[in-house]
């Protein structure tokens, strides 16, 4: 005994009295569940096109290991510049999109337009790149929108002319959808972050101390906000650069052919009837893994440099860097992004109505609902899929979030910074490396339930998305409330039913939208995991929008918009909704 | 000639409510107080002065600051200095580079030794390297006002600055930043909810209603 003598620590929290009922148990079994969930498929996809990837492959008779497939690799013509294009097209992008989403925060900030643009941009979000894809095409299409309204008074074309774009080999269009795509993403990331109580409050006070000390608000933003808020936007734009380098969608609709990038190779490779191209495809997807990952500690190298570079002009004292200007063109660039957006969109809704429409007419001649007829007739049973795998996947994904979050809270600790990065994980994994690992799986074990199997791969997108919306507000709850409906009586189920979830109505509906938007968008994971039979309004439009016609392509790809903005818009009245039933 | 910030006819309104008005004229070395209970108008008053006032609210009257009118400038370029209750020091530097980042650009060199001697004279010798979150309340306050003073600002606002602090650390800061605004002949406005520093500071009085 020591002479001080310590009285064992007294737990108060009533929530945690009761520990043993089975509500409790499984909460506290969620976490482990959700990293099992998480960590299996990515890992074993990863291994299960290692194995392939050096000879090994069972399914294709192949038991010896070499290097066969490999070799066949390094033999690919052209794959230096499959590779040059896929770190071209997602460096550029990423960067592209940060550049953009800095200086439009560093002109705006704390201004009433920085809203107006959150506004106007936040819709975005939900369109999948399959459809921003689409749209995108028909923007800078030889007959597309740019090329009607500049013509023929400014550049003198009465037919169509033989354009470059889409399809470029440069990989200029790619990087134009992508940009376009992902800004969105990451000023809402950045102004998330901005929007917190507390950080906010103190960035929003630290601005405006420099601007009393006389930085001109574009370097204020710059040498002050910018170095609290990188960090935060980090893990985004880590996800936002792992997607654009090995993404399928985008380069499939928008990128060259001869040769395409790597990730569009590997699929193809894949899809193969020759099944013995599988192997090279396994040794391709290793690649990609590589160039992805060194793209990524590119990233981080290059920040520390610049961390490096920059630290001393943090507090050279210099208050002005022709912020007058920068002002000027960061408006200039934000009205030429926006209206790029809404040309795009436009010219698609004008696509899927278009009757007859001559080339430099800015508007058809007649308009119709044939399109959407004749298309509509075809989708029933694509959007049935659609629907069902968007909803058992989001459903599932809230319910295991919700519960994960409720261990965090019993458990009284936050989750652990191990689990937070798992989460993650697939978002930072190159999806084509380990869903062709997950695909010899299923073949190995010859697992015949497609629409199991692309349910569970959607969870694997669809889960850090619904954890990432869900985690603030479930952790900003009053914790006071849970403590009074305890000291009142309630076991830890009670309160969670009963307390959390009906407070986290609203928050638990938008993540349901986000959830079902993921899904919808998904196309790789579908395709693959489905094994081709499971067909959504998503493979739709992208096997649709190589070869049919345009107006059929743009009536999928207006599907494709329509069913997450639904979802939101759903998310966004039903609160409303409720509340005022509950008040008359 | 003589420093001063003119208030000229100012009458501040929120959603067309009038909150207050004031005409008032502080000289260098002058502080001016104003006191008055919660939402009276304080705080948005000073905003106004710095030009970063809300768009819910509405304010006519001129300011001029040494024979200027800065009606029109913006914020950056006036050349206020504010004290908050918070020190609201950037976490991302050091002391030193809080410090350094609010004087003019120049010979890196000359201003590290300005750095030196400045945080010398108020009691914080070789701290220039610290990071500011590890230092205590008093610190941080003092690392605030040297910050501000080396900016070398025209005119001083004081936003309760003292409110945080306990009693003995609020009467030595208080003395510490009035002492600075008198040596530098700087006009300066506090607004306090607490009269011990009105008689510190040993000017003029300004008291605000909520109503009018």
């Amino acid at each position: 005994m020591s002479v001080i003598s310590k009285s064992a620590p007294v737990n108060t929290k009533a929530t945690t009295q009761c520990s043993t009922d089975m509500f409790t148990r499984i909460v506290k079994f969620s976490p482990r569940f959700l990293l099992a969930l998480l960590i299996l498929p990515v890992l074993g996809g990863l291994i299960s096109v290692l194995l392939p990837a050096f000879g090994y492959a069972p399914v294709l008779e192949q038991t010896t290991f070499s290097l066969q497939g490999f070799n066949a690799l390094w033999q690919t013509p052209g794959l230096t510049q499959m590779v040059t294009l896929s770190v071209a097209t997602g460096l550029i992008s990423t960067l592209l999109a940060f550049i953009i989403t800095l200086m439009i925060l560093a002109a705006f900030f704390n201004s009433p337009w920085l809203n107006r643009i959150q506004r106007l941009l936040s819709p975005i979000l939900v369109i999948p790149h399959a459809a921003a894809a689409i749209a995108v095409g028909f923007l800078i299409a030889p007959s597309g929108m740019i090329s009607r309204l500049a013509s023929p008074w400014l550049s003198g074309w009465e037919l169509a002319p033989n354009g470059m774009f889409p399809h470029d080999s440069f990989g200029i269009s790619i990087i134009l959808g992508l940009t376009l795509k992902e800004l969105p993403f990451l000023l809402l990331m950045a102004l998330g972050v901005l929007a917190q109580p507390e950080l906010g409050k103190k960035l929003r006070q630290q601005h405006k101390v420099a601007l009393n000390l006389g930085y001109c608000p574009m370097t204020a933003f710059f040498k002050v906000i910018l170095p609290s808020l990188y960090p935060l936007l980090r893990l985004p734009l880590l996800a936002v650069l792992a997607y654009a380098s090995a993404s399928v969608e985008m380069p499939l609709i928008l990128g060259p052919n001869t040769p395409p990038t790597l990730a569009v190779a590997i699929m193809h490779w894949f899809n193969d009837v020759d099944l013995n191209l599988r192997i090279k495809a396994s040794a391709g997807a290793l690649l990609q893994l590589a160039v992805t990952g060194g793209l990524l500690a590119l990233w981080l190298g290059a920040e520390k440099a610049v961390k490096v570079l920059f630290s001393d002009s943090l507090t050279n004292g210099v208050r002005e860097y022709g912020g007058f200007y920068w002002q000027k063109i960061t408006v200039v660039l934000t009205a030429l992004v926006i209206s790029f957006i809404m040309l795009s969109l436009i010219g698609l809704v004008m696509w899927s109505v278009a009757g007859f429409w001559r080339f430099p007419d800015a508007m058809p001649e007649q308009f119709t609902l044939l399109h959407f007829k004749s298309a509509l007739m075809q989708m029933g049973s694509p959007l049935f899929n659609t629907l069902a795998i968007g909803l058992v996947t989001t459903l599932f994904a809230i319910i295991l979030t919700l519960l994960c979050l409720e261990s965090e809270q019993l458990s009284d600790k936050p989750i652990s910074r191990f689990t937070s990065l798992i989460i993650y994980l697939p978002l930072l994994v190159p999806s084509i490396a380990f869903l062709f690992g997950l695909v010899w799986i299923q073949q190995l074990i010859n697992n015949q339930a497609a629409f199991f199997n692309v349910v569970l791969t959607h969870l694997l997108f669809v889960l850090p998305y619904v954890f990432l919306s869900l985690a603030s507000s479930y952790r900003r709850l009053d914790p006071r409330f849970a403590h009074v409906a305890a000291s009142l009586g309630a076991a830890p189920c009670k309160v969670f039913f009963k307390v959390k979830l009906p407070q986290l109505f609203a928050p638990i509906l938008i993540a349901a939208a986000l959830g079902l938007a993921i899904s919808f968008g998904q196309y790789l994971p579908t395709l693959l995991a489905g094994g081709g039979r499971i067909a959504t309004i998503t493979t739709e439009a992208v096997t649709l929008a190589n070869g049919a016609s345009r107006r059929t392509s743009a009536v999928y790809a207006i599907m494709q918009m329509a069913l997450p903005l639904i979802g939101f818009i759903l998310a966004w009245v039903l609160p409303k909704y409720f509340f005022k039933s509950a008040r008359a | 000639m003589q420093s001063s910030l003119q208030i000229k006819n100012c009458q501040l309104y929120r959603q067309n409510e009038l909150l207050l008005s004031l005409n008032e004229q502080v000289n260098g070395g002058e502080i001016l107080t104003i006191m008055g209970p919660s939402g009276s108008g304080k705080s948005s008053l000073l905003n106004w002065l710095t030009g970063t006032l809300p768009s819910s609210f509405k304010a006519n009257g001129e300011v001029w600051l040494n024979g200027q009118n800065i009606d029109n400038t913006p914020p950056h370029l006036r050349h206020i200095g504010v004290l908050y209750q918070d020190a609201l020091l950037f976490s991302h530097l050091t002391v030193a580079g809080n410090i350094a980042f609010a004087m003019p650009k120049g010979n890196k060199k000359q201003r590290l030794e300005k750095i030196a001697h400045a945080l010398e004279q108020v009691g914080l010798k070789d701290m220039g390297n610290r990071h500011p979150d590890n230092l205590s309340g008093g610190q941080q306050a003092r690392v605030a006002l040297l910050r501000m003073l080396l900016s070398e600002p025209k005119a001083i606002l004081l936003d309760e600055p003292f409110s945080k602090l306990d009693t003995q650390l609020r009467v030595d800061t208080r003395e510490l930043v009035f002492s600075q605004i008198r040596q530098h002949k700087l006009p300066a406005i506090m607004v306090t909810h607490d009269h011990s520093d009105y008689d510190a500071a040993n000017g003029k009085l300004f008291t605000l209603n909520t109503v009018l």
